[in-house]
């Protein structure tokens, strides 16, 4: 055993990466030499990459038609069933790559399908039992049945497992491929059914899978005690340094000088160990990389990408000679506070490059340690960060009423517009009003608080936003003026239900004065005096009694001004309605939140603190203890001061000179 | 008496222009950290002993000095990034007279004399790690009197700011 197998430089081996997926680890057989490839995958002997190569050819036999839509990973596929060894499980569209060992990551169940009767069928002769040619069939006349959607299907995956054929496709692809059961595929019919999970397949393929599973988890497991053996829980500590010398891996990667497949091996691994991001930044903070050998940083680009949230690197005893060899983590690690690089050519240089390592690292406190950024600095530049990102102290509404004209019209217009629309139009609005909606379809939405948007249909149709309505006649068509016009839109809108106005988190509205309006009465050539109010809101649409009814934001300005003299005392001039997506309003962050809690803190601290220090004085006249003695004879004996005495008064020969204030006679 | 009265495609297709103007030159301005310089520029100027000053509202805080709100712009905000995503325009007044001398009081029949009010939608970013907000901004543009008349300087906007209500909306 452990042959050495000639090996093609990294980044050069074409045959080898063309035949296979995704990362994976996977042993062609026990006992053999295994060895990770660039993406972690176990590698296979050159006698299977020869092996490829030669079936690779007979890929291109009639029976796959050019152009199924398929993905390009053919060849892994085709590759590995044509080997005398093909019996095993393949990954369709994954390649060997992805195999057993990571089994437990590939869900099956739901959207596979097992297909029978390709042992029976002429296909059967190929020499990768026709499975290639099934395929492509089924792709083909699945792609076919739904004519008009002119849909494509694609089989993710699939294993040949005994006579069967296990494939894996998204759940539409499924529905529509479980509709060629029966089919005649090369003079058999095919039966087409669900496939459950791996737990139903046939003693046949149990066996078939156990021999390589057995092989590949045994490394899995050993990677796992490698790992084991370098963790320090305590300090949230993964130690990889020299991880080539590992008796534990030696035997694996007996040949390799270069760390970043044990990487690969291992960070997949900690993939399995850790689900979530959240998980690897609680289990592992610091990470220690020394003495690798690492020329550059990129090697261990796996690393930073599994633990994006770590703070501490250390990176020393390297050969990391300038920044060009960190590059590859220029964007990564934005956590990072503590880099070591002593014993790296770039050592010398750390001087003039503490600012490069500032800009690239926000939150980079000690460069080989070496103070560059302090807390105070750091929590600075995040208060500024901060101040970046909300320039505009939003406060409350800025509502300048005259005479509560506002206030009224506000309290009838949104309770009127809910449930009598034709009446607000004859109390508020003339022949010479404007109304017009825009909706605003592309709005952003809050992450963390946001609802289905009900369809725009009804709106569509009336959609002032000029952004997208640029022709003059349909901007005229689109604005309707005169109470008739705008009676006539709003009977076609649907029903709405404002909250009340007591819900003062779900309204902004401001007003204030505008001039030079138009004077109903024509006596002002100069215009009239009015408010300009906006309401920013929200309001539940349609009649429905559903529990959850659909909701929309909307902003709506109005102008209002004096009414025809006898007719109306004031009008509606100009009302704008704009419609969004349903969103929370920013709330006003009244100066308060920011100042207060600290000022709080301040006096609740004052107290204490004064009183501490009145005693730490008294101590200090009565000991002729410095202040800060006296102040740490006090806190050691619970801020009692007759404690504290006596402990002065048992200790004060052991105390060092300077423990005492200068001049003072002992 | 029988006011005289604009054609409404006229005032439909002018005042349309006018907002769309205005918000190709303002929130680019907005944006772009030289173009901050510009801001007061498109603010209606108060005049000492007249009442006539803008009224500007910034998320709830107002003004009348146009020069206050670019020193915010200025000073507190390092980078921005304002897209407007809709708009809608309705004419106010044909013919706004406010600041007008006696002898020019007559209706434009072009609607250069219009005061037309505004509502624009869009998202603003702020800082580089700012969450992308939305925006809900309501002006009232009024004509430039000065950038009237045959002797005019060149250059000047036709319109400015007399209003504005500008919040953040999510």
């Amino acid at each position: 055993m452990l042959q050495s197998a000639p090996r093609a430089p990294r980044g050069d081996s074409p045959n080898i990466r063309s035949s296979r997926g995704r990362g994976g680890i996977q042993k062609r057989r026990a006992g053999g030499p295994v060895r990770v490839d660039r993406d972690g995958d176990l590698d296979m002997d050159p006698a299977t990459a020869g092996e490829k190569r030669r079936s690779a050819k007979g890929r291109m036999e009639p029976s796959r038609p050019a152009g199924t839509g398929r993905t390009n990973s053919g060849p892994a596929r085709g590759g590995s069933i044509a080997t005398a060894r093909a019996k095993q499980a393949i990954m369709r569209g994954i390649g060997r790559g992805q195999a057993n060992v990571l089994e437990s990551r590939i869900t099956t169940t739901g959207n596979s399908l097992q297909v029978e009767g390709l042992s029976s069928s002429k296909a059967a002769s190929n020499p990768d039992r026709g499975v290639e040619a099934l395929l492509a069939f089924l792709e083909r006349k699945a792609s076919g049945m739904d004519a008009k959607s002119n849909r494509t299907v694609k089989i993710k995956k699939s294993s040949l497992r005994g006579d069967k054929v296990i494939i894996t496709a998204s759940p539409e692809d499924i529905a529509t491929l479980q509709k060629l059961d029966g089919f005649t595929f090369a003079g058999s019919v095919l039966s087409i059914k669900s496939f459950g999970s791996p737990s139903g397949k046939t003693g046949e393929s149990v066996e078939q899978k156990k021999e390589p599973s057995a092989a590949a988890l045994a490394l899995k497991d050993r990677f796992r005690q490698v790992l084991a053996a370098r963790y320090n829980p305590d300090l949230k500590l993964l130690n990889l340094s020299s991880i080539v010398a590992d008796p534990g891996l030696a035997e694996c990667f007996q040949e390799t000088t270069n760390p970043t497949k044990v990487f690969q091996g291992l960070m997949i691994v900690c993939d399995g160990l850790f689900k979530t991001r959240a998980e690897k930044k609680e289990a592992i903070v610091s990470v220690t990389l020394a003495n690798n050998s690492l020329a550059n940083v990129g090697d261990a680009n796996i690393l930073a990408q599994t633990f994006p949230d770590l703070q501490n690197v250390d990176l020393s005893g390297n050969n990391l000679a300038d920044m060009k060899s960190l590059d590859a983590w220029r964007y990564k690690l934005r956590l990072l506070e503590n880099l070591v690089l002593s014993g790296n050519p770039i050592e010398a240089q750390l001087a003039t490059l503490k600012d490069e390592f500032l800009k690239r690292y926000p939150n980079l406190m000690l460069l080989n340690n070496v103070q560059v950024r302090s807390p105070e600095q750091l929590a600075e530049l995040k208060a500024k960060a901060e101040a970046a990102a909300s320039p505009l102290p939003i406060a409350g509404p800025d509502f300048r009423d005259v005479g509560q004209v506002g206030e009224n019209f506000v309290r009838q217009l949104l309770p009127l517009y809910d449930n009598d629309r034709s009446s607000l139009l004859t109390t508020f609005y003339d022949s010479n009003t404007t109304f017009s909606l825009s909706i605003n379809t592309s709005t952003p939405r809050n992450h963390q608080n946001s609802k289905p948007i009900p369809p725009w249909a009804d709106y569509m149709k009336n959609s002032r936003n000029l952004v997208r309505i640029t022709h003059p006649g349909t901007r005229l068509n689109r604005s309707f003026k005169g109470v008739e016009a705008i009676k006539g839109l709003w009977t076609s809108l649907p029903a709405t239900h404002h909250p009340d106005l007591s819900q003062t988190d779900k309204y902004i509205i401001e007003c204030h004065s505008l001039p030079g309006l138009p004077d109903p009465s024509g006596q002002s050539a100069r215009g009239v005096d009015g408010l300009i109010i906006t309401i920013h809101g929200e309001f539940e649409e349609g009649n429905t009694t559903a529990a959850d009814k659909p909701m929309r934001s909307f902003s709506r300005t109005i102008i209002l001004g004096p009414g025809i003299p006898g007719f109306q005392p004031i009008r509606v001039i100009s009302d704008m309605l704009a419609l969004r997506a349903w969103g929370p309003l920013a709330q006003p962050q009244p100066a308060a939140m920011h100042q207060t809690p600290p000022q709080q803190h301040v006096q609740m601290a004052m107290p204490e603190q004064q009183k501490q220090e009145a005693m730490a004085m008294q101590l200090m006249e009565k000991t002729g203890m410095t202040l800060n003695y006296a102040a740490l004879c006090l806190s050691e004996t619970g801020w009692d001061l007759e404690k504290a005495f006596a402990a002065f008064t048992a200790n004060k020969d052991k105390l060092p000179a300077d423990a005492f204030l200068a001049n003072v006679a002992r | 008496m029988t006011e005289p009265t604009l054609d409404p495609l006229i005032e439909v297709t002018v005042a349309g222009v006018a907002a769309q103007d205005f918000i190709d030159a303002y929130y680019p301005a907005l944006n772009n950290p030289k173009g901050r310089a510009s801001i007061a520029d498109f603010y209606v100027k108060p005049v000492p002993g007249k009442p006539i000053a803008a009224d500007i509202v910034l998320n709830g805080v107002p003004s009348t000095d146009p020069t206050e709100i670019q020193k915010i712009f200025d000073e507190q905000v390092t980078k921005a990034h304002y897209e407007v995503q809709t708009f809608d325009c309705h004419t106010i007044n044909a013919n706004y007279n406010v600041a007008a001398n006696e002898s020019a009081l007559a209706l434009d029949m072009d609607g250069k004399k219009m005061s037309i009010v505004v509502i624009v939608g869009g998202t603003v970013k702020y800082g580089e790690d700012g969450d992308v907000r939305a925006f809900s901004d309501s002006l009232v543009l009024v004509p430039n009197l000065e950038a009237h008349g045959p002797k005019a300087a060149k250059g000047l906007k036709k319109w400015l700011v007399q209003s504005q209500n500008f919040r953040l909306v999510l």
